[in-house]
């Protein structure tokens, strides 16, 4: 009796957790009968989309931004009816690389990949290796590959944005705000302006681009204007002992928390009692920047409708850090376009499913000069 | 000799260098501590002050209930995997109920805001529930936690990631909390602010949950219960202790701790993601570990867990503030663990 329940229970268990991954890891379409003839994205009507077997690889599924491109791309694909199954990389090369083999094997004749690894070619020159060997096209998008890897197969190429583009947005962003608002944001009056600076990866292409071009362009654009100079830069490290200039969560995640934690840490020596309180907020993404906004808030700053705001500048473009954008208690952001990015994948899927070139149609698209390489534009956001 | 005399003479004898060298080494954390901070108030002089200290102190107090709860599960001669994962679904779940009416991205647009008693409780309940499928099946059918929570922690994760893609959020960060909430947690009392020195709420909830787990430790049959099953689990079975109903009663007692570091992790970092909660509990163990929690079994004090907490805030702090190179912070909680665990076993070496 005892053993029987037992049994159950495990079998129950089992079902229950089957159940479980075919919500989450596969998506596959259940109508494609449904699919509307009249897609604006096809470039010809009637495409026999139905031959289409597409594995799309998400770097990890906890990501705001690639959530948001997630649930575009199970929309559009949803409409068109094609069959496809997405896959969670879970932030681990090696996993993301055994689920596109056994994709292969398991017949999937499309492959879009958001690589895991993006500090050396070798993870994606495997993929594409793999899809070569199998004959079918490879599509990387959002974490940049090396031109080497989208050149070395005709069928390869990368939909993404120019990774080093967001941080001269934010930089050329921060120094128009700062030209308007100079004196207001330097607190003490000493004519710089002491930034902290929130990194959210080491070795990460675009937390590198981020990191470097935001500050670089601000002084830049900020030293043409009479704000310091190209040897006595108008933005100044809070900490000038620290040498790197910039604060890194350790864990690689990008995450709200180590934001929050180091700025409260700051908060509690750097004040405008002082005189020595951090006058601006860089964030190499919006999460980073709402943990640091929390922690500023805990301190009596940046508070709704009140007048002590330290300006906090962010990347991605998230609902929520566009809300605080509205609401004041947030200062700017470069947008990711999610949407764009997803039309773009689907274009290039399309050309697959009706039998051209990879690559056919892509006038309308930013495309680089001598690789396949589509750039997916930043936008601004800095309120209604 | 008289009677006063050969005390004396007993008292001098035993303060010898063996004597004194078991007391430095018995207390050696605390003596490094102590070391630890006076170095880096030398090196950085506004490591001690008040608002320095206060922030050590919060953070502190917001990590202190994940190490609370798991400190059960060890005495039990187990762990818990699945903290972290608790900690951020709670987070999300709590957060989601307490948005803003006027935000744009509330998820749950229909349900206001709800009383945060009664979001309190939710989340504790999703908590303890949780904790109690772990000691059910650890209890039950002598499963190692390890493997259990191993289990559960992925389980959690996947209604995390389906959570947050619900109702209107699609996945996005739930941000825009109520004021109320903000205040509940981040707010600070009126009567323990002094001029700009400001300790946050939930350094209260903290130290009350402290108290009340010191209680449950120390004055409970259950507490006493618990002790005797992770020293010896035959014995406690023998002389009558219910395994099953304690374990299961320990693990949903450390998940209701968990949910208390959600729910304030939710409104302290006020953008809650399927990232929130990530690793938790490895801090979390780590701070028992430090604090005198045997994975031996049956051995823990409250206040160990509590200076193992406050330890790992000092070293990100202080490491901060001296600005070393934050590579370097694994390095040292590595030896700190490392350390402590030696100290800890040699304790039983030198009984056995």
């Amino acid at each position: 009796m005892k053993k029987k329940l037992l049994a159950g229970l495990l079998a129950l268990g089992m079902v229950a957790s089957l159940a479980a991954c075919s919500n989450t890891e596969t998506t596959t379409s259940t109508n494609p009968s449904t699919a509307p003839s009249t897609e604006s994205t096809a470039p010809s009507t009637g495409a026999d989309m139905s031959s289409l077997d597409v594995g799309v690889f998400y770097y990890q599924y906890s990501d705001v931004y690639i959530t948001s491109v997630r649930n575009q791309m199970d929309a559009k694909l949803d409409e068109l009816g094609v069959k496809y199954t997405d896959y969670d990389g879970q932030n681990t090369q090696p996993t993301q690389l055994d689920q596109i083999n056994t994709a292969i094997t398991n017949g999937c004749n499309l492959l879009i990949v958001n690589i895991v690894e993006t500090s050396s070619p070798d993870a994606a020159q495997q993929a594409a290796d793999a899809a070569k060997n199998a004959g079918i096209p490879i599509i990387f998008f959002n974490r940049e590959v090396s031109d080497d890897v989208v050149n070395s197969y005709e069928n390869c190429a990368f939909v993404g944005t120019d990774a080093a583009e967001a941080g001269h947005m934010q930089g050329e962003m921060i120094a128009d705000y700062l030209i308007e608002n100079y004196d207001a944001v330097d607190l003490n009056g000493d004519g710089k302006i002491s930034y902290v600076l929130f990194k959210g990866q080491e070795g990460n292409a675009e937390a590198e681009y981020r990191t470097q071009f935001s500050v670089e362009d601000a002084n830049k654009i900020l030293a043409e204007n009479g704000h310091g100079t190209a040897e006595d830069p108008a933005l100044t490290f809070y900490a000038p002992d620290n040498t790197s200039g910039y604060l890194v969560d350790t864990t690689g995640a990008w995450s709200a928390q180590a934001a929050t934690d180091y700025m409260n840490t700051i908060l509690a020596e750097y004040t405008e009692a002082n005189g020595n309180m951090v006058e601006m907020v860089i964030a190499n993404n919006d999460g980073m920047a709402e943990g640091a906004i929390s922690a500023l808030q805990g301190a009596g700053y940046n508070q709704e409708g009140g007048d002590k705001i330290i300006p906090v500048f962010g990347v991605d473009a998230i609902d929520s850090a566009k809300e605080k954008i509205d609401k004041g208690i947030m200062t700017g952001t470069v947008m990711q376009d999610a949407e764009g990015m997803a039309d773009t994948l689907i274009a290039l899927l399309t050309n697959v499913g009706n039998g051209e070139e990879l690559m056919a149609n892509t006038d309308s698209f930013n495309v680089d000069d001598s690789v396949a390489k589509i750039r997916v534009p930043y936008g601004l956001y800095q309120g209604e | 000799m008289s009677k006063e005399s050969k005390e004396l003479a007993a008292k001098a004898q035993g303060w010898d260098a063996k004597r004194v060298g078991n007391l430095i080494l018995n207390n050696a954390l605390l003596i490094i501590m102590i070391i630890a901070v006076i170095a880096i108030a030398i090196s950085n002089p506004r490591f001690v002050t008040p608002n320095s200290l206060i922030n050590i102190v919060s953070q502190t107090a917001a990590y202190l209930p994940v190490a609370l709860g798991v400190a059960g599960c060890i005495v039990l001669t187990g762990t818990d995997l699945s903290a972290g994962r608790i900690v951020g679904l709670t987070a999300c779940v709590g957060a989601s109920l307490l948005q803003a009416v006027d935000g744009a991205n509330k998820m749950w647009p229909n349900i206001g805001v709800l009383p945060i008693p009664v979001v309190l409780l939710i989340v504790v309940a999703l908590g303890a529930l949780i904790g109690a499928f772990n000691g059910f099946f650890v209890g039950k059918f002598k499963l190692h936690p390890f493997i259990v929570t191993l289990a559960t922690q992925l389980i959690i994760y996947t209604a995390l990631l389906v959570y947050v893609k619900m109702g209107n959020n699609g996945g996005m960060a739930i941000s825009g909390l109520d004021k109320s909430y903000s205040n509940f947690v981040v707010g600070n009392p009126p009567l323990l602010t002094f001029g700009d020195i400001r300790i946050p709420n939930y350094v209260i909830i903290a130290v009350v949950l402290t108290a009340l787990m010191w209680f449950i430790w120390n004055k409970t049959t259950f507490g006493k219960n618990m002790f005797a099953l992770g020293a010896n689990e035959e014995a406690a079975r023998v002389s009558g202790v219910n395994v099953l109903k304690t374990t299961i009663m320990v693990f949903a007692l450390a998940g209701a701790m968990y949910s208390f570091t959600g729910f304030i992790e939710g409104a302290r970092v006020a953008s809650n993601t399927a990232n929130t909660g990530f690793n938790y509990e490895l801090d979390g163990i780590a701070a028992c570990v430090i604090g005198g929690v045997s994975f031996v079994g049956g051995i823990g004090k409250i206040s160990g867990i509590v200076i193992g907490v406050l330890m790992l805030r000092l070293i990100f702090v202080g490491l901060n503030m001296m600005q070393i190179n934050q590579d370097l912070f694994y390095l040292i909680k590595g030896a700190i663990i490392l350390f402590a665990c030696t100290l800890d076993m040699r304790k039983y070496l030198v009984k056995k």
